[in-house]
């Protein structure tokens, strides 16, 4: 059943489509035969509309839609004007000026490029990237240019922590030049950032940075020590390095002392020198690890090692801590059953003593590498 | 006829014709509208003015495409011109019209309806303009959905799906919009014609 809103919109759809938009007053009344209620109030709201429709008070008076229509489109023609003459002006420059607006172009162009470059740089973590030196840059250039020295302490904490992140995605065996350029990177900006952090003057901002930055260490300790099964021996060495600068107790080698006996059995006698040496060490000769395990004695570190080549003239001994950690050294010397000895190289300190156990005459001259 | 939609575009490309041709379109719909809410007729031919003329300058942004879109958007700005036309008002002193073309002397030069009316005869009570004021009150106390029903239906001559699109709404609610929007006037008037009268009327018109 048809509720009265309907029926209401079929006879006002009826009477609009049967007398077009142009239905006029009264034109419908005898089509109504009133009859029941609900046709009364039906045919009173259809004279209603009816008569709102055709009021003369809702009309348009055709002398004003006249004047009001050339009046839209002189305004529209203006608009129209207005905005090509905008267009043109905004190009008359560069049409009047073609070297302005060369200039203008490429300086637009260059503006665009170092923006981007720019943006992309501060992206960039890997040392090997050639932005990567811009990124520093960068970064000192923002120190540089902090007003205070609390903003450049903080700055100063937030790009070493950055380089310490830096450091966990270069920590493989694939990336182990980047890892140790990286590796200094860091060491270089926790020591700016712990002169920074000593200038300020005492108070609870400089204890407040003096913990973050006590943080970091810890924090880099800790990442530096579960880099270490995942670097290859150079990168090792370096990382022994770091934590020794971050105040850790690690190895370090200052010589070492190979006996060879003339002993049937062939085997060679190493002791070595140095802080730190623990006991169950493994050695590492020429940077490659021997199955041979260190016992200490009297604060150096014995190795027995079976069946050597006479002739075999190591030019680098090392260790490997069960810790992971590595220390290194080039200042050796050989010493024969029949007493002669040799001494070679330096320890991985740079500061090889150059002397050998039994006071005689090396016979080579010392050549640091590492 | 050419559709909206082509007019619309042709317009957007600053052709003058097209804009014309919706400008005639749509100006007996944005008058009545107007024309119902305010209470004198410069006021309501000032109005229409602005709503065509921000047609123009807005034109190029509009984002509607079809005629019931492109209605709404002069509505809308039809309805702004006069809520702004009131709250002008609102702040302004009342001033004492000056003699001109009143809805009476509009009424005097018009032939259209019945010149001799029955007393009681539904045909005569917006005739004056004591009258007229009560239907304007009538309109502006209406919510604006009914409005735009109003003259989407009885103006525009819109079926009820296009006035559903115009205005957003489903079409059993634009028919219970239609429906209430009268009813409310004929409370507020007060009109209501009995059975003997309308039979009378019909009568009349018959002979």
């Amino acid at each position: 059943m048809k509720t009265l809103q309907d029926r209401f919109d079929e006879q006002l759809e009826q009477t609009r489509t049967r007398t077009g938009s142009d239905w006029q007053y009264l034109s419908g009344f005898t089509r109504f035969a009133p009859g029941k209620e609900h046709d009364l109030e039906i045919e009173n709201l259809l004279i209603l509309a009816r008569n709102l429709k055709s009021a003369r008070q809702v009309k348009v008076s055709p002398v004003f839609a006249r004047q009001m229509e050339r009046r839209l489109l002189r305004r529209f023609a203006e608009l129209r004007l207005r905005k090509r003459s905008t267009q043109r002006s905004s190009f008359s420059l560069f049409r009047a000026r073609p070297v302005f607006a060369s200039i203008l172009s490429f300086c637009l162009l260059l503006l665009v490029f170092s923006a981007g470059t720019l943006a992309y740089a501060a992206q960039v973590s890997n040392p090997a990237n050639p932005l990567y030196s811009l990124k520093q840059l960068e970064q000192h250039l923002q120190v540089s240019l902090a007003n205070d020295p609390g903003t450049q302490a903080s700055l100063d904490l937030q790009f070493a922590r950055e380089r310490l992140n830096t450091l966990s995605t270069l920590a493989n065996r694939a990336h182990g030049s980047d890892y140790i350029e990286a590796l200094t990177d860091f060491q270089q900006q926790v020591q700016t950032t712990t002169s920074a952090v000593n200038s300020l003057p005492a108070g609870s901002q400089r204890q407040q940075f003096g913990d973050q930055l006590a943080d970091l260490q810890r924090d880099a300790v800790r990442a530096l020590r579960a880099f270490l099964p995942e670097l290859d021996l150079s990168a090792r060495l370096a990382t022994t390095d770091t934590l020794a600068f971050l105040g850790e107790r690690v190895p370090r080698l200052s010589s070492g002392t190979l006996t060879i006996t003339l002993h049937p059995d062939q085997s060679a006698t190493l002791r070595l020198s140095g802080a730190n040496l623990p006991s169950g060490a493994r050695l590492l000769l020429d940077g490659k690890l021997l199955e041979v395990t260190g016992t200490l004695q009297n604060g150096q570190l014995l190795f027995i090692i079976p069946n050597w080549d006479g002739k075999r003239h190591p030019r680098s001994l090392g260790v490997l801590a069960p810790d992971g950690t590595a220390a290194q050294t080039t200042a050796i010397t050989i010493v024969t059953s029949n007493g002669t000895s040799s001494n070679n190289g330096t320890n991985n300190n740079g500061n090889g003593n150059g002397s050998n156990g039994n006071g005689n005459k090396p016979k080579t001259t010392p050549t640091p590498h590492r | 006829m050419e559709a909206i939609e082509d007019l619309l575009e042709q317009a957007r490309q600053g052709d003058a014709g097209a804009l014309s041709i919706l400008y005639n379109r749509f100006l007996p719909g944005i008058f009545s509208y107007v024309a119902m809410r305010v209470p004198d007729r410069a006021t309501a031919e000032d109005l229409t003015s602005e709503v065509f003329l921000q047609m123009i300058e807005g034109i190029h942004q509009l984002k509607a495409r079809d005629e019931p879109g492109f209605a709404a958007w002069l509505l809308r700005i039809a309805r702004v011109a006069v809520a702004g036309y009131y709250r002008k008002r609102e702040r302004q002193p009342v001033l004492v019209p000056l003699p001109g073309e009143s809805w009476e002397e509009m009424q005097a030069a018009s032939l259209v309806i019945s010149s001799n009316p029955a007393p009681g005869d539904p045909a005569v009570w917006m005739e004056t303009r004591e009258e007229w004021q009560k239907v304007v009150k009538a309109i502006n106390a209406l919510t604006e959905d009914q409005r735009q029903v109003l003259v989407g239906r009885l103006i525009l001559g819109y079926d009820v799906a296009a006035v559903a699109k115009m205005i957003g709404k489903k079409a059993n609610a634009v028919k219970a919009l239609q429906f209430r929007a009268l009813k409310s006037l004929q409370r507020l008037l007060g009109i209501q014609i009995d059975s003997s009268t309308l039979r009378r009327v019909q009568k009349e018109k018959i002979q």
